[in-house]
């Protein structure tokens, strides 16, 4: 077979077609740029710290012991205890609390190391050394406080309070400790009349979910005299924290891509098979000079391949532009050092839409080199007599301008390319619906978390210290805003860590002095607290503790413990179980319970930046109002989300586009015929757009519900992955008016899809085109 | 008497540099003259009838009709110039396939904005007079060459224009059929139809036109009255 002629045809098609050439590429290049950038995010999920962990030898779980009931022979045996297939310790530990330039820092658990190496939890030093010497500590960067190497800490709670100088930053991928020190300073550091501690971190054979884990270290509990072990973190709970975000976010990005790839597909399919379709009566001229079978079915892959590997390479690079920017972000949160899109993503998705299209290429190509040259002709003109007559006849009885209902009827004469029209609008909609949805779905999540809607001012000290009840910083505080006319009210509020029944973990505990029912935290289940023993809860409390709304619960701070009733399950997403109510209820669990802030609403009309200048000068130094602040997260989801849905949209008009043109081309001489008889630029404009309105009402009233449903699953997803439930406000987001006007959407794509080739139609000269064949 | 059509000096060529298709041809038209304009292949009379029609636009030169210059319409004005002044029959009758009789004879009407109920009567006076209001609601593909032009003289009748252009009305149909078309077009004219007909047929030219134009390679080679025609 020669390869010139086959060349020479190819790059004929290419040049001559390049309207279709160019929707070729444009399609193959956002498909393939949305791809890569949704396998980069869903890569970017979990794979740092899963190659962190690995490279570190990350500890499957960090058990705390009372070093007091426990022999270290014991504890060696544990090393051999079923399921354990390597464990590091023991490691003296104490928890302390450490002052940095006077303002102390939440408990610290402070753990003895000789060095940052060993076989398990292999610290990576971020900078500094590691302690030589009694006074030198190292802190961990996990905890995202760095004072600077050199800085001075004192440990407040040790006998002496004695003063460290902070000598290096490390790294424990598990967050085994919040800072080291030397082994032998353990002791000297610990709180005077605390028991020993000490730390011990195993690897197990199976450790992949929280019940493996927990049964793993139940193993090594039972091997030990009863009450040694104090308790115990999980890898799994710090691969939460560091990918939390990116796993909230990979519910949705999951959707868009699964969007995107059956919009490829079907875009793909539908353009290369209206190429090849439409240059039937080209392939018959080929055969008829003398061109092989094979040789027609290579021209025509070769013709749809060049402007689909063009577009494949450059939506590769492309797709790697747009995910730089959100993985630098989950880099920063993963703090594993900086991501880029994983080199087999860059691979694998030009090639596997590269197959793509010679898949959908073949088909039709074989199908032409089967043709013999007068069918292939034949088959190159026009729709087949009879398609779409008797909608036209019907549209013809509409009281309509003509060239609409001519429009209207026009999509039934080619059945299966209008499907394709379809399809592509559906899943634009889709996107668009879906997009929408979930956007005022965290819109609402953050107002809820940040509850900028009912208290959009926080006041705070300068310092970030608490205050008591009563004390000057209070009655300043409260001074200043009974004097801000803007002030409508204000609600003061403490929090601490307390027990709350079996868990091992500490609750976050907020504490509010006052009515707090008017911040409108949101309520997944149940009602706001109404009075003294009632609390409420978020999901994370209640699938931890096995507690439902209604049940009672023990909180305690080791010594003191109160039993509440839980009345609600609020919307505060996370791992971390957390409890709201009222200060009374508390009762003596709150005696070291200060006040952090003042949660303030405003009157109406009143904007929180000019509110919160006034009050701050009133205030003076050493205190802090402050306005809402947007979260990190929503804005990395919005962007995304914004940006999925520009090239879904994008691809389904490419797609609207396509098919419009192609049935330009079809009818060019009916144009020419109906610009003869009078037909205005104008009217030829409204009757090629008509062509898509049917398809897009269609694909519309399918893709709303589409959309809808694929926005509650995915809403779920994330929340599930959020460790949260959804208060049903968050969910039902579609309003009518919206509805209507996401169906508009509908005729947009494709409004906007088919307006080239309308114009195209319209320009076209009335000889030229009724010379066409 | 008022020229209906003036070429004044008209040439036009399809590319920069490439032949004239039309070269500095003058000529005018009276109304309710029936013009058959004759060449061989490629000698430009397709071309003249479509910058008559307003399908093309001159090179050079102005080609006014009914003391419009349509050389210097713009599209939307071209549109409807051919809607209002001028009817097209075509030798392949270039009907709509997906649309009935009834739909293509109406459809100029419609496009012109004629009440809904005018232009059927319109129509059906036409189909009637004609000869073809049995198949108003058939489509194009089940008539005969014959019924598929005279459904395309009713098309180009159906907004009552000054003047009737028909390329090669009789090329593609058989010599009866071919006689029956010339013979309507005569009646036409005869009703004071202004006509403008390409066509290789001398004998066609001869007996239904008043006056024959001959184009030879793009230029006016003579321009005679048919002996015996009416004035």
């Amino acid at each position: 077979m020669s390869a010139r002629p086959v060349l020479r045809a190819a790059s004929g098609g290419v040049t001559r077609h390049r309207a279709q050439t160019f929707v070729i590429f444009m399609v193959l290049l956002v498909s393939t740029a949305s791809a890569t950038l949704g396998l980069a995010l869903l890569t970017a999920a979990s794979g740092p710290f899963d190659r962190a962990f690995a490279t570190q030898h990350g500890a499957d779980a960090a058990v705390a012991v009372n070093s007091g009931r426990v022999t270290a022979a014991q504890l060696a045996a544990t090393k051999r205890a079923a399921g354990v297939s390597a464990a590091s310790g023991p490691f003296s530990s104490a928890t302390v609390t450490l002052t940095d330039q006077g303002v102390s820092l939440p408990s610290s658990l402070l753990v003895g190391r000789a060095s940052p190496g060993g076989p398990l939890d292999d610290l990576t030093l971020v900078s500094g050394h590691w302690p030589q010497r009694p006074d030198q500590i190292v802190l961990s960067a996990g905890d995202g406080f760095f004072p600077g190497i050199g800085s001075k800490m004192r440990v407040t709670t040790a006998p002496r309070k004695p003063q460290l100088t902070v000598v290096g930053i490390a790294n424990s991928i598990t967050n085994t400790a919040d800072a080291w020190v030397l082994p032998s300073e353990i002791g000297a550091l610990r709180t005077a009349g605390a028991p020993a501690a000490a730390e011990m971190l195993y690897r197990f054979a199976a450790a992949g979910t929280n019940a493996q884990v927990r049964g793993d270290v139940a193993t090594v509990s039972a091997a030990l005299p009863p009450g040694a072990v104090g308790g115990f973190s999980s890898w799994l709970s710090a691969r939460q924290q560091a990918t939390g975000n990116s796993s909230i976010l990979a519910p949705f990005v999951e959707a868009f891509a699964l969007i995107g790839l059956f919009m490829s597909v079907l875009i793909v399919a539908n353009v290369i098979t209206g190429a090849v379709v439409a240059s039937y009566r080209r392939i018959g001229v080929l055969k008829s000079i003398g061109f092989s079978p094979v040789q027609v079915i290579w021209a025509y892959v070769a013709r749809v391949g060049v402007p689909a590997v063009a577009g494949c390479v450059i939506g590769v690079a492309a797709g790697n532009l747009l995910a730089i920017p959100v993985l630098h972000q989950s880099a920063a949160s993963f703090g594993v050092g900086s991501q880029t899109v994983p080199i087999w993503v860059n691979i694998v998705t030009p090639v596997a839409m590269c197959a793509l299209v010679a898949l959908t290429a073949l088909g039709p190509a074989f199908r032409a080199g089967r043709l013999s040259a007068v069918q292939a002709i034949a088959l190159g003109h026009a729709p087949r007599q009879g398609s779409g007559y008797t909608m036209h006849r019907l549209a013809s009885r509409l009281r309509l301008p003509r060239p609409v209902s001519i429009g209207l009827a026009a999509p039934f004469a080619r059945p299966a390319r209008t499907a394709g029209t379809l399809a592509a609008i559906m899943f634009g909609v889709t996107a668009v619906v879906f997009a929408v949805g979930l956007n005022t779905t965290l819109a609402r999540a953050e107002t809820g978390q940040n509850l900028a809607a009912t208290a959009p001012v926080q006041v705070s000290l300068a310092t970030g210290k608490t205050w008591l009840p009563g004390s000057r910083q209070d009655r300043a505080i409260a001074q200043a805003l009974r004097s801000q006319p803007g002030t409508l009210r204000y609600v003061a509020a403490g929090q601490t860590e307390l027990s709350a029944g079996a868990l091992a973990r500490q609750v976050n505990t907020e504490a509010f002095y006052g009515n707090a029912a008017w911040l409108g935290y949101d309520l997944i289940s149940g009602h706001w607290y109404t009075g003294t023993g009632q609390v409420v809860v978020n999901t994370a409390y209640l699938s931890q503790t096995g507690l439902t709304v209604g049940q009672s619960t023990t909180i305690s701070t080791g010594t003191l413990s109160v039993i509440a009733r839980i009345v609600g399950q609020v919307f505060v997403p996370g791992n971390q179980p957390a409890l709201l109510t009222s200060v009374q209820t508390l009762g003596g669990t709150s005696a070291n319970l200060g006040l952090d802030q003042y949660d303030v609403g405003l009157k109406a009309g009143v904007t929180p930046s000019s509110y919160v200048g006034r009050l701050n000068h009133v205030l003076g130094n050493g205190y802090n109002a402050s306005g809402p602040e947007g979260g990190q997260f929503y804005l990395i989801a919005d962007s995304l989300i914004a940006m999925l849905t520009l090239m879904m949209a994008a691809v389904a008009g490419l797609g609207v586009l396509n098919t419009v043109l192609l049935g330009t081309r079809d009818r060019v001489h009916d144009l020419g015929v109906f610009k003869a008889v009078g037909m205005t630029p104008r009217q030829t404009i409204a009757m090629v757009l008509c062509w898509v309105v049917t398809p897009a009402v269609v694909a519309a009233v399918i893709a709303i519900p589409v959309g809808m449903v694929l926005h509650s699953a995915t809403a779920d997803a994330m929340a599930r992955a959020a460790y949260t439930g959804l208060p049903a406000s968050f969910q039902a987001v579609y309003r009518p008016v919206e509805i209507v006007l996401l169906a508009l959407s509908g005729l947009v794509i494709a409004g906007v899809g088919a307006l080239l080739p309308a114009g195209w139609a319209a320009r076209a000269r009335t000889a030229t085109a009724l010379r066409a064949e | 008497m008022d020229a209906l059509i003036r070429v004044d000096d008209v040439s036009k060529r399809y590319d920069n540099n490439g032949p004239f298709a039309v070269e500095n041809v003058s000529l005018e038209v009276a109304a309710g003259e029936s013009v058959a304009v004759m060449g061989p292949s490629g000698s430009g009379k397709s071309t003249l009838l479509n910058l008559i029609a307003g399908l093309d636009r001159p090179t050079t030169g102005t080609v006014t009709v009914a003391g419009q210059r349509i050389d210097s319409l713009s599209e939307t004005g071209l549109a409807k110039y051919r809607r209002q002044r001028v009817g097209m029959i075509f030798q392949f009758f270039n009907l709509l396939d997906d649309l009935t009789v009834a739909d293509n004879v109406l459809l100029p009407a419609q496009l012109a904005g004629l009440s809904r109920a005018g232009a059927r009567r319109r129509a059906d006076e036409l189909l009637e007079r004609l000869k073809i209001s049995d198949h108003r609601q058939a489509y194009p593909a089940r008539l005969s060459g014959g019924e598929r032009q005279r459904v395309a003289i009713a098309r180009a009748l159906v907004n009552s224009p000054e003047l009737l252009l028909a390329d090669e009305p009789t090329g593609a149909l058989d010599t009866a059929t071919g006689e029956e078309i010339g013979r309507l077009l005569l009646e036409l004219n005869q009703a004071g139809q202004s006509m403008i007909m390409v066509t290789h047929n001398p004998d066609l030219a001869r007996r239904y036109a008043s006056r024959t134009i001959q184009i030879v390679d793009g230029r006016l080679a003579q321009d005679t009255a048919v002996a015996g025609a009416r004035p």
